[in-house]
Parts: structure tokens; C-alpha cells; sequence
């Protein structure tokens, strides 16, 4: 199975909770994910930066993980058999459908399994409600 | 545990509210490419889910797998492809450009990335899909009318309920599926429609109620061609035949807002799998189903379902044949279960029907429930037939 590196490219220092976010989204989901802060590559005792990064991004993705990481560079990663790459701009992630694209992108992918659901749950309980008001089901 | 939708995942593209309004604002600015009335439905049917697993107008890689081998590029069967065609006044597009989509009138109904702007051959397309390139198939007519490039890629589509019909019978795919395990059924039978009901099609919907838990009742209501039944007067009928008729709490109606092709055999693969997206693991095949004129064999609609193993399609076609009210029977019959001769059997066709209300002739009650031949009767006063 084909590794994914997710990068999103941010500001400089910016919050990095948007990747735990997401990476809890596709846990969730049953995918198994990787969130890559910046302090991971001081507590490997390496050099901050998006190069060292990306290279164990690389790394662990190729074992058919999605790694999901940061950084205001474009990462200096080569797709190749094992791996893929998707670089998207944080301000992309908090349009509409991107979180949907991504999931589907990954689903599509094998690393994540189909939903087992096939109306989200929450949503479930809301329809059931129009349901009633339309009149198809009794209160 | 109902059928799952077809290719496993039932898409959800459609937003409404603040999102709906994001998507306004992204694309009214810039590049805008006009929706005619049938892609105009199936942009609603692609976000909606109910064509499923598509996630937009087709690229050339999955047009061609379509119209050549009834496949999707991912696998799952497919038998009709869902394009989007480049209009005259329409500004140019490349792969990459994001694009709204605007009806006639200038209304945004949502947005495309565009993946693939190809050129495509219209009257191969005729050929493999609808089975001939004659002019006088209504779905010819619509190919000869587009320019022949076609325009790929995934969409988001705008709900606008102030403005729908039928608002109080849209029920999209999500919405059947909850509202059929809230009843509790685990199998359901679609009826396609897109005539007004008479005794034979209550009798079909009943024989097929007797082998599954309930009934979606799923009147067509997107573009069909000048002589069909109007849809507002075929929904009229349907409420009234529900009041006394059918145990409610085993039948659900709610529209279809397809537009026909009159593909015939392909497009009763295409209404099928569509079903399956709103739960239903039953689907009911007339004969000559989706037809149009002669251009289809009377059983081709039926017998295209053998082609298919039944797992890649997931649902099943209850094929029947045409019924009617048999007077030596005393009840509703067809040629499978009547042992009498055809001057027994009370059978109109359509245009008979129509001929009858014109001249103010009710169809007799073995063929159309009173109280529906008394809303047609009315119809027909107004010019409505």
C-alpha cells in the first residue's frame, strides 16, 4: 500500500493544531496517521528544519502510512512507488470540501476504509426530524 | 441493514445555507458556465448522492469506459455517461480553473473543478448509448443540439429549497435510507414513473410489496418530452391513489428529479443503480422501460440486467410484464398468470387514454381508479394533457 504525505504549508511558527485535527479526522476513519510536529524533529535530536522533516515524513509514510506535517517550505519529497504527496495551503483546509476531497482522496487510495455509515450519524438525527415534519414519519 | 450505495460510499456534495453562500462568493466573480435543464438535474443528482459514487461531470477516461463497456474507470458498473457540454458565449476553461455553474437565468447552482475538456464524437455516443443516430429519438435530437466538447471534473451543487418543487417530496439518498430504517425495512422496491397510475401499475407495485418490506414510489420529475403526462398532474393522481389505496406506512413517495434520456435497456440500468443510492435493493422493469417510439425491443429493458453479474449491480430488477384487468379472471392479471384470450382483457394505451379524456370519456374504473381519471378528466379541460 502507497504512503501519503500530507504537507501543509503554513506560516512560519504557525499553530499546528489544524494537523492534529485533521489526523483525528482520519483516525476516526480507521486510517493510520501520523501528525508530525516540528518539536518531533528536535526530540530526534535534528536541525528544525522542513528538509529534515519532509525526509522522515518520507520515511514513515512509506510504510503505507499517512504522515501529516507543516511548514512554510515546499518539502523536498519525491513520490515515487511507495509514497505519494499532496501539498496544500492551510487556507485550503478550511474551505467546504477539502476535508471531504481529502477523505474520499484517501479512500480511494486504500488508506482509509470506506465509511461503515451511510449518513453520518449526527446527521441521522436531523433528518429523522424533517422526516416528521414532512409528515413521512409520526412524532 | 439496507443495500449500500453503489461504489460503496454515498457521495455528498450538496450544501446549503453558509456554505452554499462560500461557494457564491468563490465563483460569481469569475468564470461561469451555463447549465442546461438535464445537466442542470443531474448536477443536483451528483451532489445529492443519488449517482453515486460519480463526484462530478465525467472525464473522457470515464466517458469512454461508459459508453463503450458500461463501466466506470474505478470499477463499478455504470451505463450512461453524465457530461457536461460547452455552450455557445461560454467563456473558454483549461484543466485546473474552478468554474460556477449557472442555469439559463443566471442562478448559480454550484461550482466545478475542471479535471478534462475533451472533444467528443456525439453520434458515437448516439450510437452506443441509445442504440441509433436517428433523428427522431429524442435523445439524438438533445446530442445533435450540444457543440461536442465536453467538460470533466468534480462538482459541489447549491440546494435552494424556497425555490424547489415539490418541496414537501424531495427526499435525497440520505434521507430515504434514514426514513426506510425508521420504518424498519431492510428491503424496499423503487417504482419508476413517469405516467400518471392506472390499475396496472397498482397491481405491479403490489405483487412487488409482497416480497419486500415497503415501496418508493418515485415519480420522474425532470425534463421529459412534449406529450408526457405533466408531472404536477401525475403527482396529484399518486396522492390521491395513496389516501385509500396502499397501508402508508409501507409505501414512501417522494420525486425523482432526473431528466429522461429514453435510453431504453441502458438508461433501466441507470434508474436502477440510482435506486440502489436511495436504499432500494428492488427494482421494478416494465416492459419497453425508458423507451421512446420503437427503437427498443419490448423485453431489451428486461434482459440488458442478465449482461451484469448481480453483485456489480446490487440491486435486484423484478422484471414484469404489461397487467391488466381480466374480465373472465374477475381481477388484474398479465400474460404470465391469465389463461383468457385478449378480448377479455381491459388494456388502453396512453394515447387512447388521452383521446378518451378529450372527447370527456371517463377510462373505465378497470382501467384507471375513478377518482384518478376524474383529476386527469380535469387536467385535460386545462389543457394540462
Amino acid at each position: 500500500m502507497k504512503g501519503l504525505v500530507i504537507w501543509i504549508k503554513t506560516e512560519e511558527g504557525a499553530d499546528e493544531s489544524i494537523l492534529d485535527k485533521l489526523g483525528r479526522e482520519i483516525e476516526v476513519r480507521g486510517g493510520r496517521v501520523e501528525v508530525f510536529h516540528s518539536e518531533a524533529i528536535e526530540n530526534l535530536g535534528m536541525e528544525n528544519n522542513d528538509r529534515a522533516k519532509a525526509v522522515a515524513c518520507a520515511m514513515l509514510a512509506s510504510h503505507g502510512v499517512v504522515v501529516i506535517a507543516s511548514g512554510p517550505e515546499h518539502p523536498s519529497i519525491n513520490p515515487g512507488e511507495k509514497l505519494e504527496v499532496r501539498i496544500i495551503e492551510e487556507s485550503d483546509l478550511h474551505r467546504t470540501d477539502t476535508k471531504d476531497i481529502f477523505m474520499r482522496d484517501l479512500e480511494l487510495a486504500g488508506l482509509v476504509p470506506p465509511p461503515k455509515y451511510d449518513v453520518h450519524p449526527d446527521e441521522e438525527k436531523e433528518i429523522l426530524k424533517k422526516l416528521q415534519d414532512l409528515g413521512y414519519l409520526e412524532e | 441493514m439496507l443495500v449500500p450505495p453503489h461504489g460503496g460510499r454515498l457521495i455528498d456534495r450538496q450544501y446549503e445555507g453558509s456554505e452554499a453562500e462560500e461557494i457564491i462568493n468563490q465563483v460569481r466573480d469569475g468564470k461561469l458556465l451555463t447549465l442546461n435543464p438535464r445537466e442542470k438535474n443531474d448536477l443536483e443528482m451528483i451532489g445529492n448522492g443519488a449517482m453515486s459514487p460519480l463526484e462530478g461531470f465525467m472525464s473522457r477516461a470515464d466517458y469512454e469506459m461508459v459508453i463503450d463497456l458500461m463501466h466506470l474507470v474505478a470499477g463499478p458498473v455504470w451505463s450512461l455517461p453524465v457530461v457536461f457540454s460547452q455552450k455557445d458565449g461560454d467563456p473558454d476553461v483549461s484543466p485546473g480553473d474552478h468554474v460556477g455553474l449557472k442555469d439559463i437565468e443566471g442562478t448559480i447552482w454550484g461550482d466545478m473543478r475542471i479535471e478534462d475538456v475533451f472533444n467528443a464524437d456525439l453520434m458515437a455516443e448516439a450510437e452506443k448509448t441509445l442504440g441509433t443516430i436517428d433523428d427522431s429519438h429524442p435523445g439524438v435530437m438533445y446530442l445533435k443540439l450540444l457543440s461536442g466538447k465536453y467538460i470533466g471534473g468534480k462538482i459541489r451543487s447549491i440546494r435552494r429549497r424556497e425555490i424547489e418543487s415539490f418541496q414537501n417530496y424531495r427526499l435525497d439518498p440520505k434521507e430515504t435510507r434514514v426514513l426506510f430504517r425508521a420504518r424498519g425495512w431492510k428491503t424496499a422496491v423503487a417504482f419508476q414513473t413517469r405516467n400518471p397510475i392506472h390499475r396496472a401499475h397498482e397491481y405491479i407495485q403490489k405483487c412487488a410489496m409482497e416480497i419486500v418490506d415497503g415501496l418508493l414510489l418515485h415519480p420522474l420529475i425532470g425534463e421529459t418530452q412534449q406529450g408526457d403526462i405533466p408531472a404536477e398532474v401525475r403527482m396529484r393522481c399518486y396522492e390521491e391513489i395513496l389516501k385509500d389505496y396502499y397501508p402508508n406506512t409501507r409505501v414512501a413517495m417522494s420525486v425523482f428529479p432526473a431528466a429522461m434520456r429514453y435510453a431504453g435497456p441502458k438508461e433501466a440500468i441507470f434508474h436502477a443503480l440510482l435506486r440502489k443510492n436511495y436504499g432500494c435493493s428492488h427494482f421494478i422493469v416494465g416492459r419497453d422501460h425508458a423507451g421512446v417510439g420503437n427503437f427498443y425491443g419490448t423485453y431489451d429493458a428486461q434482459m440488458i440486467f442478465d449482461k451484469f453479474d448481480p453483485d456489480e449491480l446490487g440491486i435486484v430488477p423484478l422484471k414484469f410484464e404489461h397487467a391488466f384487468f381480466c374480465s373472465k379472471c374477475g381481477g388484474m392479471a398479465t400474460p404470465k398468470t391469465c389463461a383468457h384470450d385478449s378480448q377479455h382483457h381491459v388494456f388502453l394505451s396512453g394515447k387512447k387514454v388521452r383521446a378518451m379524456l378529450k372527447e370527456g370519456i371517463l377510462p373505465p374504473p378497470e382501467f384507471t381508479r375513478p377518482e384518478i381519471a376524474e383529476i386527469l378528466m380535469e387536467a385535460a379541460r386545462n389543457g394540462d394533457n
